[in-house]
């Protein structure tokens, strides 16, 4: 069952719908606003789904609203810097995945207790304050006393200092779409530790910065809101606001027959090239700390790769030979833990060194990893 | 922290492609100098003459011999907004015509970038890096994004002249 139909009987079945695609059948629907809730809680499957509702869609006589939640995963910004902007070594050892949207705005993090919503409309329609009087207005809707309020950044605030939404945007060639946050009972403390960078202070870098706000979660002053009133709410205030009756609609984004090409999509998502290579040219500029022994490391790093790696090492701490080539062992390679690690571990193997050589090599390493 | 007689600073500089800040400032002669918010007409645009040519998404090409100049228009960076970061393409980059080449982020969104032509990429403008408000401020002339190769002379002849340009963006409005 790949759509559902809340509120009408009738299911649609795969085999009645070959030759259609989801494009097809909005069209065939004829509502000029219409509902989506993502079956998935996939970042990469949920951020093709916005991709391909984007490009095949018909948004100019028509506007849509997709709502959709993930598992744990922090998302930055199309133009952002992931190694300035959050904990990878830390999102690594929890497990916590990194998707770069194509959007622009800052860096986000979301877990289930977040709702995602994004708004869909021809570019002439495109008004992001708008949808977001949908939200403030559901949410006064469900709680009148609430203090909730947008600001002229596109965020929303509550009780006037806390942030509980943000927003980011993308034009197309006809459509646009305009998506924002929700937090509803999102975990704080994880929050916060990863979107804390741990090598913020040695990179330079003109990536788009994230402008770090105190947030709060809309549960910690009402128990009782929880993610599917507050999406029940979202639901009718988006239909009242525009005077629509968009029915909603679950879809499966995974479904490549109903949206032909989404898989491709969210597989390029996926590429290393994508989420890292995409980083604007920046520079890594550190002291290392090795027995005393301070070593400068600075690199220039493009497409996420290094393209320049230079260390100031004293004459006989280290061969500088050795360095030479330790150096030209990290040129070209990706900006990576793990890549520098096995680079370091093939130099190992093919240089004889002393266990003394083989130590501080080894410190090295750890340092330039710490940055990555 | 005892330092030892000679520091020596090993670098390895592997990269081939020198970075574009090193090159001396490309001096580039506009036959139109237009400011921003004054176009003028002109009669006859040869495609060898310097005019600017438009496509339906603002993006602008002024072709000097065998090189197009891109940028986007006026109307398209106000619609923007003050742009903070531009998303350019590799010199060597081949683009399609329509095809997406880049994204310029404003205050507003992320806003992607269409090619006017096929071609390749020759140059990018690197002063945007420091200065991407260089796409408000002077969007015809200093604020240009990319210059490239032109495979297809014929695809100039789709483009919008700059009366024609003028009529499609009142038309709008509207």
């Amino acid at each position: 069952m790949i759509l559902r139909l809340s509120n009408r009987a009738c299911v649609l079945s795969g085999s009645a719908r070959l030759k259609s695609t989801l494009s097809t059948f909005f069209d065939e629907m004829g509502k000029a606003g219409i509902i989506l809730k993502s079956a998935s809680t996939g970042i990469f499957e949920n951020l093709a789904l916005e991709d391909w509702i984007h490009d095949h869609v018909d948004l100019q006589n028509r506007s849509m609203l997709l709502l959709w939640r993930n598992c744990p995963v922090v998302v930055i910004g199309r133009h952002q810097n992931p190694w300035q902007e959050c904990n990878l070594p830390l999102m690594r050892r929890l497990g916590i995945p990194l998707a770069r949207r194509r959007s622009g705005g800052g860096t986000v993090y979301h877990d289930f207790g977040n709702i995602n919503m994004t708004f869909f409309t021809s570019k002439k329609k495109y008004d992001r304050h708008r949808n977001l009087k949908v939200v403030t207005g559901a949410l006064k809707a469900l709680r009148p006393d609430l203090d909730v309020a947008a600001t002229d950044r596109f965020d929303i605030l509550l009780n006037g200092n806390h942030k509980i939404s943000g927003t980011a945007a993308k034009l197309g060639r006809t459509s646009a779409y305009h998506h924002c946050t929700l937090l509803c009972s999102v975990e704080r403390s994880v929050l916060s530790s990863v979107l804390k960078s741990n090598a913020s202070e040695v990179i330079k870098s003109n990536a788009t910065p994230s402008v770090p706000s105190p947030v709060k979660n809309l549960l910690d002053v009402d128990p009782t809101l929880d993610s599917n009133i507050i999406m029940d709410a979202i639901v009718s205030q988006y239909n009242n606001e525009f005077g629509f009756d968009g029915p909603v609609i679950t879809v499966d984004p995974t479904h490549e027959a109903l949206m032909p090409g989404i898989q491709k999509m969210a597989q390029d998502l996926q590429t290393w090239d994508w989420i890292y290579g995409k980083t604007p040219k920046f520079s890594v500029c550190t002291s290392i700390v090795v027995n005393d022994v301070n070593i400068k490391l600075d690199m220039v790093i493009k497409n996420g790769t290094v393209e320049q790696c230079a260390m100031e090492i004293p004459e006989d701490w280290l061969p500088s030979e050795m360095v030479n080539e330790f150096t030209s062992a990290l040129n070209g390679s990706r900006y990576c833990s793990n890549e520098a690690a096995l680079l370091v571990a093939a130099f190992m193997r093919t240089h004889s060194m002393t266990d003394d050589v083989a130590e501080k090599i080894h410190r090295l390493c750890a340092g330039v990893v710490s940055v990555m | 922290m005892a330092m030892c007689a000679a520091l020596r600073c090993v670098s390895a500089n592997f990269s081939a492609a020198l970075p574009l800040l090193t090159r001396p400032a490309h001096i580039w002669t506009c036959q139109n100098s237009l400011r921003p918010n004054v176009l003028r007409t002109l009669s006859t645009s040869s495609r060898l003459s310097g005019a600017l040519k438009f496509t339906d998404k603002h993006e602008w090409v002024r072709v000097e011999g065998t090189v197009g100049t891109v940028g986007i228009s006026n109307f398209a960076q106000e619609a923007l907004g003050d742009v903070v970061y531009c998303g350019l393409p590799e010199v060597g980059a081949k683009l399609e015509q329509m095809e997406e080449f880049g994204a310029l982020e404003s205050v507003k969104a992320a806003s992607e970038l269409y090619s006017p032509l096929t071609g390749e990429v020759t140059e990018i403008n690197t002063n945007l890096t420091d200065n991407p408000g260089l796409v408000n401020k002077a969007c015809y002339e200093d604020g240009w994004l990319i210059k490239m190769t032109i495979e297809k002379p014929a695809e100039l002849d789709e483009l919008m002249d700059e009366a024609a340009y003028e009529k499609f963006i009142k038309s709008l409005d509207s």
